[in-house]
Order: C-alpha cells, then structure tokens, then sequence
C-alpha cells in the first residue's frame, strides 16, 4: 500500500496536474487490479513498446500509466514538481534533479528536435537510474520507468524524433523489446551497458533516413554540394559522348579533350565535302564533252605539258615548271571562259582538272593537308564525261599536296557558283 | 556487308532507296547532256539537296539535326518557289510558312537564350567552348543545344554522314562503270 502511494506520488509529480484526477483515483483506491480502469487518452503518438507479458505487474501497470501521459505538454508545467513531494525521501529529490535538467535541456531549445541529444539525456538518465538501483532496492523499475516516463513525455513536442527514438528501441538488432524491457525493468547491468552502446550508434543511424533525403552520403573527398553533383554527372555524360565519337571518328588516339573535338570538327567538315563533291561527280555524263582543244593556247600548254594532260599524275611534278604550266593553264582557261564557258569546262577536264568555288577548293586542301584521306573518287578520265577531281592513283592515307589557283572570272557571276569566284586546282 | 545492306530497314538500305528514287527524277527532269556549267552547278546542287534531303528524311525527325535539315531545305525550296513567280497558289502556303518559321524561330532564340544562359551558370571547366561553338555550326540544328547534347548529335551526325558517302560512292561507281 504504501509503496504504492509512493508510486503514485511519484507518477503524480511527474504527471500533468489535470491528469492527476485518474491517478487520484488510483491513489483511493489502492488498487492495482484497479488500473485496467485507467483511461488512456487517445492521444498514443508514443509508440511504446509495450512489454507482451505481464509478469511484472506492477511493470505492465506502470507502462499502461506511462502510455497514458504521452500527451504531457512538459513545458506547460508551471514550475518542477511541487516541493511537497519532496517528502517523499530522495526518491523524488532524484527525480526532481532529472525533471529540472530536461527543463534546461528543453530550455536551451535543444532536446525537442534533436533525438541524439534526447538519447544523450536518456542515457544519462539511465546511468543515473542504475546509481539509483544499486542504492534503492525495490524502486529501480518504478524509478527508472518514471524517467522514462518523463524523458519520453518531455518530447511530444518532436512526434517525429520521439518515434526515432522507439524506433532505436524497437529495431535495435539484438533488442528489440529486449531493450526496452530493460529500460523499464532494468534486469541487468550488462543489458544496460549494450543498450547504451547502441545508443549512440542507433541514434545516428536514424538520423539519416529522418531527415527527408535532403543528402547524400558523400565519398571521401567529394562534395555533397547539389551543383556539384549536378556538374560531376555532366561531365561524365560528355565522357561518355567522347569515347562513343572516338570510335567513329578516325585516328581517334588523341587523350585530350580539346584535340579530340578538334578532330571531330575535322571529320565532319571532311565528310561534309565528300558529299558535295560526290553529289558533283554524280551528274551522270553531266558535260556531254566533244574534245576540243582551243587553239590560242594551246601550243603554250602542249609545249609544257608533257604527262600533265595524264589524269593520273603521280605527285612527282613538284618542279617549277609544274607551277609554271598551271599559270599557263590558268591563263588559258581564263581566256577560254571569256568566250564560251564550255569550251572552257572542256579543255579543263581534258587536262584532268575541274572548276570549283574557292571555298570548296579551301576546304579540301585545308581538309587534305591534314593527312587525310583523299576522298574523292576515281574515275577513267577518257571517258571525259564526269567533271572531278582526279587523286592521284593508290594514294594512301598521305595527302597529295595540292596546288590551288584561283581565278578571277567575272563571267561567273551567278549561275549556282558559290561565292561568284572559281579555283582551277591539280592534284 | 551485302546481308546489311539488304536489311530493309536500316538506314542505309533506306536512304539508298530515297537517294536512288530522287536520282531517277532528276535525270528525268533534265537532259543529262547539258553542257553550260550553270546548268551543271544547278544539278550538282540539286543532287546535292536530295542527298541531303533523302538521308534526313530516313531519319525522320528523330534527331534534331535531321529536322533542322529538312526545315532548312523546305525554306529554301519555299524561297525559291516564291522568287520564281508563282505566287497565286504559295501565298497562302507563304503566310502559314512565315508564321510556322517565326515561331520556330522565337523559340530557336528562347532556346538559345536559356541555354546561353545556361552556359553561363555550369560553365565547363575544360573551357570548350570555342570547338562547341564551331561544332554547333558544323552539325545542322547545333545551335541550341547544351555541349553534352551536341555531342550525341554528332555522333549520330556522322554515322550518317558516313553512310552517305559510303552509298554515293558505291553509285558512282556504277556510274563511271557504264
């Protein structure tokens, strides 16, 4: 009976005032079998975890108390419980010390939100329980399930944090109920010490999930700041896009990123003018060609001329006399255009040449001088009736050096010619 | 090589069609014996359009340089129509054309704008830009798009490409071979 009251005294110390009407009640009557009249308010936000079996009644009768006060708004308190209680020995002087350091804790505005910190106190708390274990014999379930009580009430401010913290009671490994079992009825040091252990451990881990995935855990060294993550994907994905463009694009061995696009740029621009110059070669027997020579210049040209008129030159003709013949040709051809552009087109692919715009004829040398493979077709020149330009036979991958004239006409004004201007190029 | 090229789906197969069709009409259209090189520059380039017209249109629009290439072309076609004197029947197909062009346009400059934007914020810290922009210049419809985009286009770009020239090749040389 009179530990009862105590009990009860104890609880109502603990207790919201208004809650103490029940209790009260309790206290009359005396009796536990009389707590299964006990009204829990609906207010369960605390999971906690009720131990299944009864065997310790006076354990499951505190617990179904302890349950009930989970809606204690402990700030709301007017003052640390009352000092009438202190008469109940140091029990509740013990208690009173606890009560006021949560309330300093919760005053410094840091218990509500921050579950560690509350298991920090909860394992103070039990340290401070087990001392009173040892040295009050029969009170350390009452004492510390009290504590509990009152940590676990204190928090109803943060739901959230206050379930982690059955959470870590609830889904520790070895626990489970295990634990808190033990933190109500306090079996064993041991039990105790492990539960602690894990505390801490358990507290961090669920530190992690509760906060809604604002992070990411970062390797080592790496930030977790969003932009540079965001950066980081970016530029793997342009990796990746290189070493897919590494593949198609020939003589790819370059590491570096700027040399590589370099050489895509290259291999675009190349293939670029591969089409035009095929789609110019694909006219199908275009310039219908009688063989003409014109007569003015043509004594000029024959006498220079020895294998120049030959389509498939080899690149041997590096003499000045190569350069020479082209000027003549040139000439010749300039001549030519001013009377009738056929007759030029004509002379021209008997000599093995074509008429391009400049900006063809640039690409190609810049694209040629790069060592890359002469694109262009080869094609029987006697046929005479396809305007190309002739490489050089069996040319491998080594540019033909290629000499560009350009010549002014003013006769090719429009008619489809890019940029008004023509280049009478020999490979 | 001969089994892919008879796949009958993929894009060489179905280029080489188009380019083929095209080819015909055009040899249909104009006596190959024109000898006056406006007129040889004229069918250069008009083979050159269906080159390029047919292998965009083999990709269909899946790719944005494929639709940059055929709205690039059906401007210029819709340019030429108009510059010819036909303007009964294209003036109505002119003004939707215009309005179809400025709105591709606003949101071409939209684009550009954000993503000029965008490059201003996540700057790269290889400082490619130079080649970007020069490969955006390159590859049809490269302007608005970010460097990692511009990349997968030019890689599609290219196996194109390749296609292309391998199939022209292969037809002139039947060509020369008659």
């Amino acid at each position: 009976m009179q530990p009862c009251s105590r009990e009860m005294q104890a609880m109502n110390s603990l207790l919201n005032p208004t809650q103490q009407i029940p209790l009260q009640d309790l206290q009359i009557n005396g009796n536990r079998h009389h707590h299964q009249q006990i009204h829990v308010p609906s207010s369960s936000q605390f999971q906690y975890p009720t131990p299944t079996s009864t065997t310790h009644h006076d354990d499951s009768f505190l617990e179904q108390i302890l349950s009930s006060t989970t809606s204690f708004p402990w700030s709301d308190e007017t003052g640390p419980p009352n000092p009438e209680d202190n008469n109940n020995a140091g029990f509740n002087y013990d208690e009173m010390v606890l009560a006021s350091k949560l309330r300093q804790h919760q005053i410094n505005g840091g218990a509500a939100g921050n579950p560690f910190a509350a298991m920090k106190m909860m394992l103070m708390m039990q340290q401070q329980q087990q001392q009173q274990q040892m040295m009050l014999a029969g009170r350390p379930t009452v004492a510390s399930a009290a504590a509990g009580g009152g940590i676990t009430t204190n928090h109803q401010g943060g739901e959230g944090s206050m379930q982690a913290l059955y959470n870590v009671f609830g889904d520790g490994s070895l626990h489970g109920t295990m634990q808190a079992k033990s933190f109500v009825g306090a079996n064993s040091a041991t039990e105790m010490t492990q539960s602690q252990g894990s505390g801490p451990t358990a507290g961090e881990a669920v530190t992690a999930p509760e906060k809604p995935k604002q992070r990411v855990r970062a390797r080592r060294g790496q930030a977790t700041d969003p932009h540079s993550i965001a950066e980081r994907l970016r530029r793997v994905r342009i990796a990746e896009r290189m070493k897919a463009l590494q593949e198609l694009v020939p003589n790819a061995n370059k590491t570096d990123k700027a040399s590589m696009l370099d050489e895509i740029i290259d291999y675009v621009k190349f293939l670029q003018l591969q089409v035009k110059v095929l789609s110019m070669s694909r006219l199908g027997g275009a310039a219908a060609v009688a063989p003409l020579v014109s007569e003015g210049g043509g004594d000029c040209i024959q006498t220079s001329a020895n294998g120049g008129s030959h389509p498939r030159n080899s690149n041997g003709d590096q003499t000045p006399s190569a350069n020479d013949r082209l000027t003549m040709t040139e000439h010749q051809v300039a001549k030519l255009m001013e009377e009738d552009m056929g007759s030029a087109m004509q002379y021209l692919q008997e000599k093995g040449l074509c008429l391009m715009p400049i900006s063809l004829a640039t690409a190609i040398s810049s694209a040629t001088s790069r060592s890359r493979n002469p694109m262009i077709n080869h094609e029987n020149p006697t046929n005479g009736s396809h305007l190309l330009i002739q490489s050089s036979g069996g040319d491998g991958p080594s540019s033909p050096s290629m000499s560009v004239l350009t010549v002014q006409s003013a006769t090719m004004g429009n008619g489809g010619l890019e940029g008004g201007a023509a280049s009478v190029s020999k490979p | 090589m001969d089994s892919q090229h008879l796949n009958p789906s993929s894009l060489k197969s179905r280029f080489t069609a188009r380019f083929l069709r095209a080819l015909i009409k055009i040899n249909a259209q104009k006596p190959i014996s024109s000898s006056s090189p406006r007129e040889i520059f004229q069918r250069y380039r008009r083979i050159k359009v269906a080159a390029d017209k047919s292998m965009a249109y083999s990709v269909r629009s899946r790719r944005t340089w494929s639709r940059a290439t055929l709205w690039k072309l059906r401007s210029q076609s819709r340019r030429r129509l108009a510059s010819s004197g036909r303007r009964s029947s294209i003036k109505t197909r002119t003004t939707t054309t215009t309005t179809i062009t400025t709105t591709s346009t606003n949101h071409r400059a939209a684009i550009v704008e954000k993503t000029s934007h965008e490059k201003e914020n996540k700057e790269d810290h290889v400082g490619l830009a130079v080649q970007a922009e020069e490969l955006r210049e390159l590859v049809p419809g490269g302007e608005s798009m970010d460097l990692c985009n511009l990349l997968d286009e030019t890689a599609h770009y290219i196996k194109c490409l390749t296609t292309q020239v391998q199939v022209m090749k292969k037809i002139a040389n039947l060509y020369s071979l008659e």
